[in-house]
């Protein structure tokens, strides 16, 4: 699909709305947006979860009719909720949710949802994986093109969105937080391409969280607090940091402390979690373990760095009981638990973040008060009828999500009308309950906010605290240095080096690349 | 609205529209739509007997439809309840002949078990193959569906046969009047109690124990249900186990019922119209109650029809493929937007 018009008249902007307006319920998500953003430049949007960022961006996309105000692509009006005429006006939309075809392989899914121009009726499969072949290595995505999407893990799985997005030849690119789920290497690649092509003239909207990858790409930034625009947009050598996170959490942001978590009590030195030359079989995506030896002592955090797909998944899927261990031992809280399963390792205080929280972590069509009570649903049933309460379920429920200042309106609304920081809390209302021995946490902070990040951190150093043991699986390295008294290298599946603090930037990194063995 | 509300009226709308296309299509074939629907009403409400023909068929659908309904709690759709079904009715049979002498209150325990038992055996394959392979149980249980008919016309023609039967089909013994719960009506006090019982029963174990729960979360998400600890391959099966079980179940209350003897091939559409009823009833107990109560009365008009128009018997069959269809699509279009949001990889 082409432009049906030539380029947009001199000086107009690429996006031009006004009073931009949309409810859900009584909840405001956008109000009296009004916006101009110049052509040919990067521009970034940022706010906290539920500021609206998500929604704007489906507006302009036309996915999402607004209650009020209008908006211009290039010049030209946009008819509300008209998708095909934003495409027209040359808009292309990567979304934060995957849209590619499941039961596809990674050729057939872009060639059928990327509208790239010079297309085939029919193809060999040799030739529909070159087609593709360059596009995919450019973003750097390693997977084969002959996988099937379902099969890739998620970091795959958003680069190829990107991808696609990226092959209609767009004008306007809108890029909903594409660098949530990517590693560092593959932000630096993408950012790379958004630059390259807002200097071929393509106007790039990106969504964003991390203010350092902000000041790394964009020229100008926005901000939308609660549903409005607070600040821009601003050209990006005018605005300093501490003036936009100001912004971002507003006057009444600062305050939120941890909650207090209850464990068993623990002897200092006592070993909470223990690998002992532990191996696993390789999954479809990623090696498997290679003799891993690792204890997390009571009161202390474990860090684990590594660039993603080096094993992380394998070892938090062998402590969970969820991948058979092929030699070596698993303790957990002394006792070992190599051949235990999952639900007998839960009940001896093993306690787990996953690493995808919409799908791994909640069910996102049950109900707040069942996801959050999944863990009582372990081991003997207690008391001497059969029967359960659900009011108490939903009590207990209710209070742990308010201990924990989960926002919800009620307790029977499903969990897929969170926001990302809450489903998070909600996982943590679960998990850290009650007799929690050892946490292990899997990028639990990826994708979250300023504060609900500042919030998890703080309520790991709360875990520490109260004596019991974290491992922190995570992909971001101000995050292990900041939080972990020892940090682990992974590399292939393997152990490849120990550090103390204070961390030596460099030498992870290099252990973390395989250039120190 | 609330959206279980929502769903009840999008459901009843999609029934009302099943009975127009369906006056439509009759009225297009020449036959006079009011008669039609005036014998309708006759053979399920107002003839003599059709009330309590209408709940003799309401009966077997709602216990299929209960076990339908359990399945589709723990994400499975077992759509093979006719030969489950079958199989139960089947084992009863044996047990009831073998052992005439017997005491009839041991004997129809017995044989009731015997055909829970047959039911679960006959569901847990499927079931089995389903958490163990993956395979798709619906085409699984409709296939052990087709051999389950084929073992009952196996069964009637052959080792069960009745040596003195004269009919054309193939039938077997008939049971002894002392192990009937009901007479040829299909409807009795004890029965009656006995489905009540059971339906409150599995109402309790859906809704109000921890299993029931655990089926709700991996039916939900399977994935965040096996981080969280749940075995969920022996939930599966248990939701299978029960699912046929209860099937099993209203093979045993159809033999001991209104049929006291098997022939080839009876009740044919039982099963599958038991899995109508259950979407009709939102998947949800007493929804299914409401609609197993509304089809029964469907099929006892359909018997009854012929008597007083010239309609020919499978006409009306029509209707209940008209409804089963509509309402499939939605549920389809539904079930598959959950699958959408919950895909995630395989772990």
């Amino acid at each position: 699909m082409t432009a049906p018009s030539g380029p947009a008249p001199a000086g107009a902007p690429a996006v031009r709305c006004r009073s931009l307006g949309v409810s859900f319920g009584a909840v405001r998500a956008l109000h009296d947006v009004s916006l101009e953003l110049a052509p040919g430049r990067i521009h970034a949007l940022v706010g906290q979860n539920g500021a609206g960022k998500t929604t704007l961006a489906k507006v302009l996309g036309g996915l999402q009719v607004p209650d009020t105000g209008d908006f211009h692509i290039a010049g030209q009006e946009i008819p509300a909720g008209d998708v095909r005429a934003a495409k027209a006006a040359g808009l292309a939309m990567v979304h934060q949710h995957f849209s590619l075809p499941p039961s596809f392989t990674v050729a057939e899914a872009l060639e059928l949802t990327a509208a790239r121009p010079g297309g085939r009726a029919v193809y060999r499969r040799g030739d529909l994986q070159q087609r593709w072949q360059d596009d995919v290595a450019e973003i750097g995505g390693t997977a084969a093109l002959s996988t099937r999407i379902r099969d890739l893990p998620v970091e795959a799985r958003q680069s190829l969105e990107i991808v696609r997005a990226l092959a209609t030849e767009a004008r306007l690119l809108l890029l909903d937080e594409p660098t949530a789920l990517l590693t560092p290497v593959a932000i630096d690649a993408l950012f790379e391409r958004l630059r390259r092509l807002r200097d071929s003239g393509v106007t790039i909207l990106v969504v964003l969280h991390k203010l350092r990858e902000v000041a790394a790409v964009a020229d100008t930034v926005s901000v939308l607090r609660d549903g409005e625009l607070v600040l821009g947009p601003a050209e990006m050598s005018e605005v300093s940091q501490g003036r936009l996170s100001d912004a971002i959490v507003g006057p009444a942001g600062h305050a939120d402390s941890a909650v207090g978590v209850r464990t068993a009590a623990h002897e200092s030195q006592e070993t909470l979690l223990e690998l002992a030359g532990t191996s696993s079989g390789e999954s479809a995506f990623e090696p498997g373990l290679t003799a891993v030896d690792l204890r997390v002592e009571a009161g202390e955090i474990v860090g684990i760095a590594g660039v993603e797909g080096n094993g992380q998944r394998s070892l938090v899927s062998v402590i969970a009981g969820l991948t058979s261990v092929t030699e070596g031992t698993v303790r957990i809280g002394g006792d070992e638990v190599t051949a235990a399963a999952p639900a007998r390792r839960r009940l001896r205080g093993l306690r787990l973040v996953p690493f995808d929280r919409n799908t791994e972590g909640v069910s996102q069509s049950a109900p707040l008060w069942l996801n959050q009570s999944a863990l009582r649903l372990l081991g003997r049933h207690r008391g001497r009828s059969p029967l359960i309460s659900l009011r108490q379920y939903k009590r207990q429920a209710s209070e742990a999500m308010d201990l924990w200042r989960v926002r919800y309106d009620t307790a029977t609304q499903p969990a897929e009308s969170l926001s990302g920081g809450n489903v998070q809390r909600l996982i943590l209302s679960r998990e850290l309950a009650d007799g929690v021995e050892v946490l292990v946490a899997a990028q639990p902070t990826r994708g979250l906010d300023f504060a609900a990040t500042e919030f998890v951190r703080r309520s790991l150093r709360g875990l520490r605290e109260a004596g019991a043991g974290v491992l922190l699986v995570s992909s971001d390295l101000d995050e292990l240095f900041e939080l972990s008294d020892r940090l682990l290298v992974i590399y292939g599946g393997r152990i490849v080096a120990e550090f103390d603090g204070p961390y030596d930037r460099r030498a992870v990194g290099d252990a973390m690349t395989g250039a120190v063995r | 609205m609330t959206s279980g509300l929502r769903r009840a009226v999008w459901t009843v709308v999609l029934v009302v529209a099943s009975f127009l296309i369906t006056a439509l299509i009759l009225r297009v074939s020449g036959y006079s739509v009011g008669d039609v629907f005036s014998g309708i009403i006759q053979g399920a409400i107002t003839a003599t007997g059709a009330s309590t023909s209408s709940i003799r068929w309401a009966i077997p659908l709602l216990l299929i439809a209960l076990g339908v309904v359990i399945g589709f709690r723990a994400g499975f759709f077992n759509i093979g309840g006719q030969g489950q079904f079958y199989m139960g009715a089947c084992s009863a049979l044996a047990i009831s002949l073998g052992w005439r002498e017997g005491p009839a209150g041991l004997v129809i325990l017995c044989g009731t078990l015997a055909a829970m038992l047959a039911g679960v055996l006959w569901s847990l394959f499927p079931g089995w193959l389903r958490v163990r392979f993956g395979t798709d149980e619906v085409l699984t249980t409709l296939m052990m569906s087709f051999i389950g008919a084929l073992v009952l016309q196996y069964l009637t023609a052959g080792p069960m046969r009745n040596p003195q039967g004269t009919g054309q089909t193939a039938a077997s013994e008939r049971i002894p009047e002392a192990f009937r719960l009901t007479g040829g009506s299909g409807v009795s006090l004890t029965v009656l109690l006995l489905v009540a019982g059971v339906t409150v029963l599995v109402w309790l174990v859906l809704e109000r124990t921890r299993f029931g729960l655990t089926m709700t979360l991996v039916g939900r998400n399977a994935t965040m249900a096996r981080w969280q600890g749940i075995n969920v391959r022996r939930v599966g099966l248990g939701a299978f186990a029960l699912s046929g079980a209860l099937a099993g179940l209203a093979g045993a209350v159809e033999l001991y019922g209104p049929a006291a003897r098997l022939v080839t091939g009876f009740s044919p559409e039982v099963g599958f119209t038991a899995v109508v009823v259950a979407l009709v009833g939102l998947l949800n107990v007493w929804g299914t109650v409401v609609a197993a109560i509304f089809f029964g009365g469907l099929q006892a008009a359909i018997l009854f029809l012929p008597i007083v128009t010239d309609l020919p018997p499978p006409a009306l069959v029509l209707l209940h493929g008209m409804v089963a269809f509509l309402v499939t699509i939605k549920f389809r279009a539904v079930r598959r937007r959950r699958a959408a949001q919950t895909e995630a990889p395989a772990g």
